[in-house]
This record gives structure tokens, C-alpha cells and sequence, in this order.
């Protein structure tokens, strides 16, 4: 046995010093191969069993999926400063020409709170629809406003499409800035049959309102929970 | 007790091989996970760099790639395919620092400020981010990953390679005996 141990401690350096040396790295690229097929099913796999997995052949964002306006940082990529167009100035105006594109229409922080403040909101005839998720929506919203995350937008239209469809004027918002979230939600609900020119897309959203220190509403619709925003 | 100095040498090398092979496996497992868990803010963070047109093609990446991840992370930690792990992670990691590293520099041109300020959410799983720190902990992780790939890292593996020839024709043992469990 000792006998057999040495001769093969003898021959790895010998077959390292082979032609065979290629054989290692083939391995390892078979391995690397291997884990890559195996993680890319299962990776599919957990997405498909996930609860929160993504549906593959949905469009997210039917708003367009190139970005609306350059990131969260609100800068311009060196592409679209190497481009011959002159650059909008502001998130807010890049948005708006994206809204128009799409015959949406859009608001200020001022129309947003005539509209909050109109008679007929009370009454159905105005309504305002919140695009953020369930949590943010539940931290604080436009008071009266619905929920409906265009991301999971099926959970939504029971409630919803009532409301929407009662209404003349919908304001839609999320988080203001390059948020398009907003307009995503108002083409979602104008392909089920609600009419564009029902909706105005609030492009300031839900910092701006709180800005101007108007109020919002914990919790659930209609929850009568107001905290005041007044600095 | 062996006081050989090159063996000391080894036996640290040894420990500090497996600590980087957890570390990265519990790196990738939590960074994974955050993005599995809100799949919908990965999916809006992989659109900011404006990568792909198409739907399904971003909903892929959007929703395979932080299960990907977890299964890296996973197979480091447990300590099977070791160097095929590596090489996925090289794969990803590089490609993926670029475009953090061309996106920053966007930022940076835009914004007017030191490099080193600028912070943002790269949708690695981590939220917001100075970037310097972000490039200097991928530079480590290729780095860890390298390593990993020349062999090293092999004391506690379940499995440190799935081809059963690899044995025979035999990288050098950088890490001393094959300890596999």
C-alpha cells in the first residue's frame, strides 16, 4: 500500500507536465457548463413556483420600456447627451412629452389639489388612483384614493374598474420624479375599456403633495386615518 | 506538531480559501434573496440600464437571475462545483461592474461631482450605494473568485468537483489533502 501511494504521488507532477494539461481546464469549463444549465432551470423553476415570480410574457411596462427619463439620480446618460436633440431640462418635462405620446394627459401639484378640493370628488365624479405598491400606498396616500399597482394589476380592476368607470376625471400618481408607474396604471386601465381622456397623470405624485402639505391618509381607503403634512 | 513554515503557510491559506468561498456563498445567498423577494424592484433596476428591448427577455433577467444567484451562493456555501461556481461568478460579476462602473461615470458627467460621491441603487440587491465602495467590493469578489478557481478553497466541500476525472489528472492540491465530507 505505502508501495502504491508513492508511485502516485510520483505521477501527478509528471502529468501535469503532460500534454493533458488542457484536461483540468476542460473540466472545469464542463463544470462551469454544468452549474449554468442546472442553476438556469432551476432559476426559471423557483420564478415559476414563486409566488412573487415574474409572469415572462407580460409587458411591465407598457408605458415603453426604455426608460422614460434617465434614472433615479435624474441625470443623462452619455448617450443622450452625444444626441443631436436638445435635452429637456427636467424629469417632469421629459415625462410629460412621454405622456403626450402615449395621449395622456397630465397635471400640476396646484390642478392636483383643485381637483382633491372639487365638490365631485366627494361624489364619484373625480377619482384618484395610487400606482405604488400595497406598502407604500398603506404608509400614506392621496386621501380617498384607490390602490392599483400595475404590477400585479389583476388584484386591482374588481376595485378599481367601478371606480373608474363612475368617474370623468381620473388622477393617476406614483412617486413623482422619472416615476412612470403612474402611466403604466392609466394604459392598463384604458385597455380594459376605460376612456384616455378620463385620465390626467399627476407627474409631481405623492412627494410633491406632501410637499405642498396637503394631507394623506394611513391605511386603507376611506379609513378616515389623515395625518396632516403641514410643516 | 509540524513547524515547517511552508506548511503554516498552507494552513492559512486553507482557512482563509474556505472563509472566502462562505463569505462569497453568503454573499450571493443574501444578495439573491433580496432580489427574489421584490422581484419587481430588480425587475425596474435591470430597465434603468436600458440593457434589453424586449419584455421577456428583461422579465428573464428579472426574475432567473437572483434565483441564480441564490444557487451560486448555495453551492459555494455547501462547497460543490467549486471552480465551475467561480467561473459563473466571474461571468457575472464582470460584466456587471462594467456596467455599474459606466453608469456611475454617467452620473458623475451629469451631476458634476467627485466620482467617489456618487451614490445610487446599481439593483445589487444591497439598496443605495457609494460607488467606490460598490467596485471595491466586486474587485474583491472577482479577486475571491479567482482564487477559487486556481484551486484553492477545497477543505470542507461536499463535492469540490462534479467531473470524477478531475481527481485523477489532478490540479496540484493547493489546500492540502482533498477534505472532502
Amino acid at each position: 500500500m505505502a508501495h502504491a501511494d508513492r508511485s502516485i504521488r510520483v505521477k501527478q507532477p509528471l502529468e501535469i507536465m503532460t500534454p493533458d494539461r488542457r484536461q483540468p481546464v476542460r473540466n472545469v469549463l464542463l463544470e462551469a457548463l454544468l452549474v449554468a444549465a442546472t442553476g438556469i432551470v432551476l432559476a426559471f423553476g423557483a420564478n415559476l413556483v414563486s409566488p412573487r415570480g415574474l409572469a415572462l410574457t407580460r409587458n411591465y411596462f407598457p408605458a415603453g420600456i426604455s426608460r422614460p427619463v434617465p434614472a433615479a439620480t435624474s441625470v443623462s446618460s452619455p448617450h443622450d447627451m452625444a444626441s443631436t436633440n436638445p435635452p429637456a431640462s427636467s424629469p417632469a418635462q421629459l415625462l410629460a412629452v412621454r405622456l403626450k405620446e402615449q395621449g395622456l394627459q397630465s397635471v400640476d401639484g396646484q390642478q392636483a389639489a383643485q381637483l382633491f378640493h372639487d365638490p365631485r370628488f366627494k361624489q364619484g365624479s373625480i377619482a384618484f388612483i395610487d400606482a405604488r405598491d400595497e406598502q407604500h400606498y398603506g404608509e400614506g396616500h392621496i386621501p380617498g384614493a384607490c390602490e392599483f399597482d400595475p404590477y400585479y394589476p389583476e388584484k386591482y380592476f374588481a376595485t378599481v374598474l367601478p371606480v373608474c368607470q363612475a368617474a370623468e376625471q381620473i388622477v393617476v400618481y406614483c412617486n413623482g420624479g422619472d416615476c412612470d408607474d403612474s402611466a403604466s396604471a392609466a394604459i392598463l386601465l384604458r385597455d380594459v375599456g376605460i376612456a384616455t381622456r378620463k385620465f390626467f397623470i399627476y407627474t409631481g405624485g405623492i412627494p410633491e403633495w406632501i410637499t405642498n402639505g396637503l394631507p394623506v391618509e394611513i391605511g386603507g381607503r376611506n379609513s378616515g386615518n389623515l395625518r396632516s403634512t403641514n410643516k | 506538531m509540524n513547524d515547517n513554515p511552508s506548511s503554516w503557510k498552507r494552513t492559512a491559506a486553507d482557512i482563509f480559501a474556505v472563509l472566502a468561498r462562505w463569505l462569497l456563498g453568503a454573499v450571493f445567498l443574501y444578495m439573491g434573496l433580496n432580489k427574489a423577494l421584490h422581484p419587481v424592484e430588480f425587475l425596474k433596476m435591470v430597465r434603468q440600464y436600458d440593457l434589453v428591448q424586449s419584455s421577456l427577455l428583461l422579465n428573464s433577467i428579472g426574475g432567473a437571475l437572483p434565483w441564480f444567484e441564490i444557487f451560486c451562493g448555495l453551492l459555494l456555501l455547501a462547497g460543490v462545483a467549486v471552480r465551475g461556481t467561480a467561473v459563473m461568478l466571474i461571468v457575472m460579476l464582470v460584466p456587471f461592474t462594467l456596467l455599474v462602473f459606466h453608469r456611475a461615470l454617467a452620473i458623475q458627467s451629469a451631476q458634476a461631482i467627485p466620482f467617489c460621491a456618487v451614490k445610487f441603487d446599481c439593483g445589487c440587491g444591497t439598496g443605495e450605494v457609494f460607488i467606490c465602495r460598490k467596485l471595491l467590493e466586486n474587485f474583491l469578489f472577482i479577486l475571491f473568485s479567482v482564487w477559487l478557481l486556481a484551486g484553492y478553497g477545497r477543505k470542507l466541500c461536499v463535492r469540490y468537483s462534479l467531473m470524477s476525472c478531475a481527481a485523477k489528472t489532478g490540479l496540484p492540491e493547493k489546500g492540502g489533502s482533498n477534505s472532502s465530507i
